[in-house]
């Protein structure tokens, strides 16, 4: 196959979601409400506690953080979750696809509505709050949020895989999982505050290290974003190898045929 | 299984050298067994030793009554699902090793179709062309192509969710047919459908089978409908094979004779009707009566349908009509 066929077996998904999103009057929310409440309720706080620039900075980042990994996340697991509700799933798996073309072509999309939700909540955090998200300059603007969008897709394939060995109900993890982990990875403090089971799996997760990196521009402090590379590097992987283990299983126990029924 | 190399394969990359059988079958299963298991309870068996062969170029119909297995032999087939066990080729491929070859040559269309809701008619068959790895002015053109063949025109930028139940099903072909496909599954694709909807759609299978030169295996609960297109049936009963031919063999090797009903006034020996030979069974209620006769070669159905009209000489012979067996009548005996 040539190599414009293999690449619209990826941009197959992002259209999909492309056209349901635009299509979806949830979308707005998803692009502009919640995220713009998430964020003007912390930097409201902000302003209430006084708290000074750079750890306002601190705490937004926190908030952006979550708000698009949420986006691009479910961007990931919509590659699913839309075939699942229209039961049309069994039409996806029955095209010569593997479960990467899937996923990163959705996670494409995602990355692209994660960028737009960037864009406009670090322009009204800098235009309300003051906050600087370029101080470090670009390069660590593009590395933060390819850390976010990494874990983004983690997360995502995690829920396919939830969908396609649980069924219907896993759907609820496309949510609640993106709240999880940001709860651990130190959304709003420094991971030394959780509990010593919690720290110990803060530091299995990649967005834990971007989070301190991004962070190390406005308060100085020690990061290993190495570290978050491997571990986003080494999840996608995994992920991927676990989705292909998830999809044999739901043709074998044919949960495949039941999710289109 | 591997008995030749065949180079310039359909379904197979271009240069692609690989052994496949000289005489294809676009289906060849052997024991292929299924059973789906519940996190409580025992396993429910649905397919048990299936063997079946499908010829290239034909249509080949899976009937059966609802449960019998026919959706998930279709997704077996289709390597939608595997099988627990038995062997299967697909297009001279073993679905085994080969599932991404097999799936560029097959494709499916469903029972209820179901697509992306909000997805229009012509950016679903876009979307699954890309799937297929269709791009640039050759996913256009495809995606014309299908909207013209099953006559979608009108209804191009029409969502999904909007979409009739016809033209849903009309669209699940369409799809169906995106990627040419050398092997077509048909999963119940009258079901729902109004009378004459239905038989546009089976013209349209018609159509597509002598057009495109491919092999059809649909499954479908009306006989009618198998009788009219395909050229073997299997019958599925509790998961199992219960006969395969062709539509006219079968009805002669189950011994389905002609029905007699005679609708009369006045007094018959019912007894001695059934008494007569050459009757195989009868129904009898005030003033009608159906028998069945066997009339093939060597039967005595000639005689008894004289014999029969003999027994009718004191009573005023209403109203007469014979009918041939169909496959309804097959259906019947089998699911007995």
């Amino acid at each position: 196959m040539s190599w414009q066929g293999e690449l619209n077996k990826y941009l197959a998904s992002a259209y999909k979601n492309w056209i349901t999103s635009k299509r979806n009057i949830f979308t707005v929310f998803e692009l502009f409400f919640w995220p713009l409440i998430s964020l003007l309720s912390i930097g409201l706080l902000t302003r209430f506690l006084d708290v000074e620039g750079s750890m306002v900075s601190f705490l937004l980042v926190g908030a952006i953080g979550l708000t698009i990994l949420q986006v691009a996340q479910i961007d990931v697991a919509y590659v699913l979750l839309f075939d699942m509700w229209s039961k049309s799933i069994k039409n996806t798996f029955i095209a010569p696809v593997r479960s990467y073309h899937l996923v990163f072509g959705a996670a494409l999309f995602g990355i692209m509505r994660g960028s737009v939700v960037f864009i406009i909540l670090a322009g009204v955090s800098h235009y309300l709050f003051g906050f600087k998200f370029q101080e470090g300059g670009l390069i660590p603007v593009l590395i933060f949020l390819a850390g976010v969008f990494a874990m983004a897709v983690v997360i995502g394939i995690t829920v396919c895989i939830s969908i396609l060995t649980f069924g219907q109900k896993a759907d609820v993890a496309a949510w609640s999982l993106s709240g999880l982990i940001m709860l651990v990875s130190g959304i709003y403090y420094p991971v030394e505050v959780l509990p010593p089971l919690f720290q110990a799996f803060a530091r299995l997760l990649p967005l834990t290290y971007f989070l301190e990196y991004y962070r190390s521009i406005f308060i100085p402090g020690q990061h290993h974003l190495a570290a978050g590379v491997f571990l986003a590097a080494f999840y996608i992987v995994l992920g991927l190898f676990l989705l292909d283990r998830a999809i044999e299983r739901a043709r074998r126990t044919g949960i495949l045929l039941r999710l289109s029924e | 299984m591997e008995r030749a190399c065949v180079e310039d394969m359909k379904g197979a990359e271009i240069g692609d050298k690989r052994m496949v059988p000289v005489t294809q079958k676009a289906v060849e299963a052997r024991g292929i067994c299924k059973s789906y298991k519940s996190f409580f309870g025992r396993p429910a068996t649905v397919l048990s030793g299936i063997d079946l062969d499908v010829e290239e170029g034909e249509i080949f119909g899976l009937l059966g009554p609802n449960g019998s297995g026919k959706t998930t032999l279709i997704s077996i087939l289709s390597t939608l699902i595997y099988p627990e066990g038995g062997s299967l080729f697909i297009l001279g491929m073993d679905a085994r090793r080969r599932q991404g070859d097999i799936r560029k040559a097959i494709n499916i269309s469903s029972a209820k179709p179901n697509f992306p809701w909000s997805l229009t008619v012509a950016e679903n068959l876009r979307h699954y062309g890309m799937l297929y790895g269709l791009y640039g002015g050759q996913l256009s053109r495809a995606v014309e192509e299908q909207i013209a063949a099953f006559e979608l025109e009108e209804f191009r930028d029409m969502r999904f969710e909007n979409l009739s139940t016809g033209l849903k099903q009309r669209l699940s072909i369409a799809k169906a047919m995106m990627n040419h496909p050398r092997l077509l599954f048909l999963d119940e694709p009258t079901t729902g459908l109004d009378p004459d909807m239905s038989k546009k759609t089976r013209e349209l299978i018609r159509r597509i089978h002598s057009e495109e030169n491919i092999s059809v295996v649909l499954s479908t609960h009306y006989m009618p409908e198998a009788e009219i297109l395909c050229h073997r049936v299997a019958f599925l009963r509790k998961g199992r094979i219960a006969a395969l031919d062709t539509p006219r063999n079968l009805k002669r090797q189950l011994s389905i004779g002609e029905r007699v009903a005679v609708t009369y006034e006045g007094e018959v020996d019912i007894s001695a009707l059934q008494r007569m030979p050459g009757v195989l069974g009868l129904k009898a209620a005030p003033g009608c009566v159906e028998i069945m006769i066997d009339r093939r070669d060597g039967g005595n159905g000639g005689d008894s349908l004289d014999g029969i009209i003999k027994l009718f000489s004191r009573a005023r012979i209403l109203n007469l009509d014979i009918k041939e067996p169909d496959l309804e009548d097959v259906f019947i005996e089998l699911a007995r």
